[in-house]
C-alpha cells in the first residue's frame, strides 16, 4: 500500500509509515474477526468527522503545495486511492500520530537496547621480548577484554629454525596450541588471542618454547594493598566499624560487597538491621551492630571490577568488658598496695625517730636536771 | 623590701638520702606527664574509625592535653606551695587515672576531648610541676645530676610505654587499652606516696603575719578586690618579670620550644620522601628516644662537676647551639646512613637541653621563686609549643619541601643560644658588680656587728644571695 508520506522529518514518515501499515493489518485481522472496535471505528467515523475533514484538508493543502512545486499528478492520485482508506484509519491514524510523536521522543530517551552478547569485546595487546630463561609479566584487567598475548624470544645458544612452542593456563597445556615457531630476525614469535569474560578465565598464562623458555602472564584483577594482619578487637554488644580501602593507584571498583567466613566458604552479608555498608569509591565500611561472640571471625570484603572481585580480609575478634578489666583491678590492687607499704614505712620510721628523739630529750633532760 | 629574713634556707637540703627516692618518684611522675600525650597518637587510628571523625579532629586530643599541661603551670604551682608536693601528684596521678578510665567508655569526640585532654591535662600539669619543685627543695649540691636522671623520665617512658600501647591495642581494642592504661597512671600515686614532704623545723612567723593582714578589716568592694589581686598574685607572679636573669631566660627557651617540637613531628615525613621505606622512618625516632634516655642523666653529671656548675648557663646556651646547627646541617643529608647518625645527634642535642631547661631556671630563681618561676614559664611555652609545628607544617605546604622546616627550626635555635650565650655574659657581669657591691656592704655590717662566719659553700651561697634579691621572700615553703 502507498504510505502516507509527509514532507516533514523521516522518522515522522518512517514511524507514521510503520503504524500505517500496522494499522492496517490490524484493521483488516479485525475486520475479518469482525471486531467491536471496527465497529466502534465506524461509530467515530460518523463523530470524527471533522477530524477526517481537517486531516483531509491538511493533505489536500499539501498535495496544493506539492503541485505548485511538482505539476506532477502523482500525489493527487495518491490521496484519491487514500482517502477512500482515510476514511476508516483517520481517526486512528491521528490518534497513533499523536502517540507516535510522543513514542519518537521516548524512543530517544530510552535506556540502551541491552549489550549484545556477541559484540566484540575491547582489544588489549601485551607483549614481552624474553632474553633469559623465564619471566612473569603482571596484567591487571578490570573488564572483560580479548586479549592479544605475543612472546618473543632471543633464543639460546643454538638456534634451531624450528621449534615447537605451546601455551598453557595455570600449569596445563591448552588444547591444540602447539605450533611450530619459525626463526624470524634471530627471533621466535608466539601469538594467541584469548577471551576473558570472566573471572574464570583469570588465571596464569604461559608461552613454552620447547620447554627451553617460558614467559608467565599473571591476569588478575587489581589486588587489595597490603592486609591488615591485627585483627580488629570489640566488645559484646558494643557495634564496630570494619574498614577496607583500595590503593589510591588502583581504579575504582563498580561496587564493593562483604562475605563472612563460614564452613562452607563465604557467604554475602545483607545490609540490613544488624549490618549497614557504606561504599565511598575506594573505600567501604561495614558497620556491624549489637556485637555478640559469633559475630568474631574473618569477614572479606570484595571490590567488584567486571571481571572479576578482588578479596580483602579483616578479622574480628569480640570480647567481654571483664577481660581487660582483670589486668585493670591487678594494677589497681598492685598500686593500692605499694602505697599503703610507702606510707606504713614512713609512719614506723618517724615513729622511731619520735622515740629515738624522745629518748634523746630524756637523757640531755636528765642531765638538765643532774647539773 | 621585707624585712631581712633568717637564713632563707632554714633547713639544708638532703642531696642523698631519701632524696633519691623522691628522685624515682618524680622520674615516674615526669615520664608519664611527657610521654602520655606523644604515645596516645598509637590509639588515634582506631577511635577515628569507631567515632568516624577525621584525623585532625582526633590529633587535637593530643593538643589539648598538651596545654592543659603547660597551662595548668599556675594553678599547680600555687597548689604546691600551699598544700606541698605529695598530696598534688597524688591527687593527679587520680585525676590522670579517672580521666583514662572513663574515656575508655566514650562514644563522641567531644567527650573524648573533656576526659583526656582537659581532665588528662590537668592531672599531669599538676604532676609535673610538684616533681620539679619537690627536686629543687630536695638537692642542691647533686641537682643538676638530680634534675637529669628525673627527666630521663621521659625518653625511658616513651620507649616502654610504645610498644606496650601497640600490644595493649592488639589485645584490647582501644576502649581496654585506655583502662589499663588508666590503671598505669595511677602509679603517679605510688611517684607522689614517695615524695616524703620536706620536715620544717618551724612554721616561720612570716606566716602568721600574712593572715592578720588578710584579716584587716575593709569596705566592700576593695577589699573583694584585694583579695582578688592577692590570689591572682598568688597564680601569676608578673613580678618576676623584673628579675633580668628570668628574661632572659624565657626568651631563650621560647625560641628553643618553637623549633623544638616540629622537627620530631616531621622527620619520619621526611626519611619517607628522601626514599626511606616506612619502618626504617619510624626507627629513627626511637633511636633519637633511645640516645635520648642515656644523654640526659650523662648530661646531669657533667653540668654536676665543679667546672660547669658555675657557668651552667653558657652550658645551656651551647646544647641550644648545638641543637640548632643539627638541624641546620638536616637539609644536607639525603642517605639513610646520615639520617641515623642525625638522628643521634638530634638525641643529643635534645637531651642536653631538656635536662638542662629546668635546672637552670632553679639556678636562677633558687628554690624560694621556683615554684612561682616555672609556673609562668609552662604557661608562657604553651604558646610556641602550640604553634611551631603548625607553623612548621605551614611551611611544608608552601614549598612543598622539608628543608625550609629545618633550615627555620635551626636558625630560630641558634639564635636563642646565640642570644642567651650573649645576654648571659652581660647577666654575670651584671652579678658580680652586684655581688661586689654586696659583699663591700656586708663587710660594712661585719665591721659593726660580730657574727660567727658561715662556711657556705658556693651554691649555697648563691642560693642565700638569690633569695635575698627575692622581694617577696615571706611565703611558706614546705
Amino acid at each position: 500500500m502507498q504510505s502516507m508520506k509527509l514532507q516533514h522529518g523521516m522518522e515522522r514518515e518512517l514511524c507514521l509509515s510503520v503504524c500505517v501499515i500496522q494499522l492496517w493489518m490490524e484493521s483488516a485481522t479485525r475486520k475479518l474477526q469482525g471486531d467491536t472496535r471496527a465497529a466502534s471505528l465506524l461509530q467515530l467515523k460518523g463523530e470524527g468527522g471533522g477530524l477526517v475533514v481537517l486531516l483531509h484538508d491538511a493533505a489536500s493543502r499539501e498535495t496544493r503545495k506539492r503541485s505548485s512545486e511538482r505539476p506532477a499528478h502523482r500525489g493527487d492520485r495518491g490521496i484519491i486511492i487514500m482517502s477512500a482508506i482515510r476514511k476508516q484509519l483517520s481517526f486512528q491514524i491521528l490518534l497513533l500520530f499523536i502517540s507516535c510523536r510522543n513514542i519518537n521522543t521516548k524512543t530517544l530517551g530510552a535506556t540502551a537496547p541491552p549489550l549484545d552478547p556477541t559484540a566484540p569485546l575491547q582489544k588489549l595487546e601485551r607483549s614481552y621480548v624474553l632474553k633469559g630463561d623465564s619471566h612473569t609479566e603482571k596484567v591487571e584487567l578490570l573488564n572483560p577484554v580479548s586479549l592479544v598475548l605475543m612472546c618473543t624470544w632471543t633464543g639460546s645458544q643454538n638456534k634451531p629454525t624450528n621449534i615447537t612452542g605451546f601455551w598453557s593456563k595455570d600449569g596445563k597445556e591448552i588444547e591444540n596450541s602447539r605450533v611450530t615457531v619459525q626463526l624470524e630476525n634471530k627471533q621466535y614469535n608466539l601469538k594467541r588471542t584469548f577471551s576473558i569474560a570472566s573471572e574464570a578465565d583469570l588465571g596464569s598464562y604461559s608461552c613454552d618454547f620447547g620447554g627451553e623458555a617460558k614467559i608467565n602472564f599473571v591476569l588478575a584483577v587489581p589486588q587489595m594493598g597490603d592486609e591488615r594482619d591485627k585483627p580488629i578487637v570489640s566488645y559484646l554488644g558494643d557495634s564496630v566499624v570494619v574498614p577496607c580501602k583500595l590503593d589510591d593507584s588502583k581504579p575504582t571498583p563498580n561496587t564493593w560487597n562483604w562475605y563472612r567466613a563460614n564452613e562452607t566458604g563465604k557467604e554475602q552479608i545483607i545490609a540490613g538491621q544488624k549490618f549497614s555498608i557504606k561504599n565511598d569509591e575506594k573505600k567501604t565500611k561495614l558497620v556491624i551492630h549489637d556485637l555478640t561472640a559469633d559475630d568474631s571471625g574473618l569477614y572479606y570484603c570484595g571490590a567488584v571490577y567486571g571481571v572479576g572481585i578482588t578479596m580483602g580480609r579483616v578479622e574480628l575478634k569480640v570480647i567481654s568488658f571483664f577481660e581487660p578489666l582483670k589486668p585493670f583491678i591487678a594494677i589497681l590492687v598492685e598500686v593500692i598496695i605499694l602505697v599503703a607499704a610507702i606510707l606504713l614505712y614512713e609512719k614506723s620510721r618517724s615513729k622511731k625517730d619520735y622515740t629515738a628523739a624522745g629518748h634523746l630529750g630524756k637523757i640531755t633532760d636528765q642531765r638538765r636536771a643532774l647539773r | 623590701m621585707s624585712p631581712a629574713p633568717a637564713d632563707p634556707l632554714e633547713y639544708k637540703p638532703l642531696d642523698g638520702g631519701w632524696g633519691w627516692m623522691v628522685v624515682i618518684g618524680a622520674h615516674i611522675s615526669i615520664g608519664f606527664a611527657y610521654a602520655t600525650p606523644k604515645v596516645l597518637s598509637i590509639f588515634f587510628n582506631e577511635i577515628q574509625q569507631d567515632l568516624g571523625s577525621s584525623f585532625s579532629e582526633i590529633a587535637l586530643i593530643s593538643s589539648i592535653m598538651l596545654a592543659a599541661m603547660y597551662a595548668g603551670g599556675p594553678v599547680s604551682s600555687a597548689m604546691v606551695n600551699r598544700f606541698g608536693s605529695r598530696p598534688i601528684v597524688m591527687l593527679g596521678g587520680l585525676l590522670c587515672g579517672v580521666s583514662m578510665i572513663t574515656a575508655s567508655f566514650g562514644t563522641s569526640i567531644i567527650y573524648l576531648y573533656f576526659c583526656i585532654g582537659v581532665i588528662g591535662g590537668c592531672g599531669l600539669s599538676l604532676n609535673l610541676n610538684a616533681s620539679l619543685i619537690i627536686i629543687s627543695k630536695y638537692f642542691l649540691k647533686r641537682r643538676p645530676l638530680a634534675n637529669g636522671l628525673a627527666m630521663a623520665g621521659s625518653p625511658v617512658f616513651l620507649c616502654v610505654l610504645a610498644p606496650f600501647n601497640q600490644y595493649l591495642l592488639v589485645n584490647f581494642g582501644w576502649r581496654g587499652s585506655l583502662l589499663i592504661l588508666g590503671g598505669l597512671m595511677l602509679h603517679c600515686c605510688v611517684a607522689g606516696a614517695l615524695m616524703r614532704p620536706v620536715p620544717l623545723p618551724c612554721k616561720p612567723p612570716s606566716y602568721a603575719l600574712e593572715k592578720t593582714v588578710e584579716e584587716q578589716p575593709n569596705s566592700g568592694n576593695t577589699k573583694l578586690k584585694k583579695r582578688f589581686v592577692k590570689n591572682a598574685k598568688k597564680f601569676l607572679d608578673f613580678s618576676l618579670f623584673k628579675d633580668r636573669g628570668f628574661v632572659i631566660y624565657l626568651i631563650g627557651s621560647i625560641m628553643f620550644i618553637f623549633g623544638a617540637y616540629a622537627p620530631i613531628v616531621f622527620l619520619s615525613a621526611y626519611a619517607k620522601s628522601q626514599g626511606v621505606e616506612e619502618y626504617s622512618a619510624a626507627y629513627l625516632l626511637s633511636i633519637m628516644g633511645f640516645v635520648d634516655m642515656f644523654v640526659r642523666p650523662g648530661t646531669g653529671l657533667i653540668a654536676n662537676s665543679k667546672l660547669v656548675r658555675p657557668r651552667i648557663q653558657y652550658f645551656f646556651s651551647f646544647a641550644l647551639v648545638f641543637n640548632g646547627t643539627c638541624h641546620l646541617l638536616c637539609p644536607l643529608i639525603k642517605s639513610y646512613a646520615f639520617l641515623v647518625v642525625y638522628a643521634v645527634f638530634f638525641g643529643i642535642g635534645f637531651g642536653m637541653v631538656f635536662a638542662l631547661i629546668f635546672e637552670c631556671l632553679m639556678d636562677l630563681m633558687g628554690s624560694q621563686r621556683f615554684p612561682r618561676a616555672v609556673g609562668l614559664v609552662t604557661i608562657i611555652e604553651c604558646f610556641p609549643m602550640l604553634l611551631g609545628p603548625p607553623a612548621a607544617g605551614l611551611l611544608v605546604d608552601v614549598y612543598h619541601d622539608y628543608k625550609y622546616l629545618f633550615l627555620m627550626c635551626g636558625s630560630v635555635i641558634l639564635t636563642g643560644g646565640l642570644f642567651l650565650f650573649v645576654m648571659n655574659i652581660y647577666n654575670y657581669h651584671m652579678l658580680d658588680k652586684e655581688r661586689q657591691k654586696q659583699v663591700r656592704a656586708s663587710e660594712v655590717e661585719m665591721k659593726l656587728t660580730p657574727q660567727a662566719g658561715t662556711g657556705q659553700t658556693e651554691p649555697e651561697a648563691k642560693e642565700r644571695n638569690v633569695a635575698l634579691r627575692d622581694p617577696e621572700n615571706t611565703e611558706t615553703t614546705d
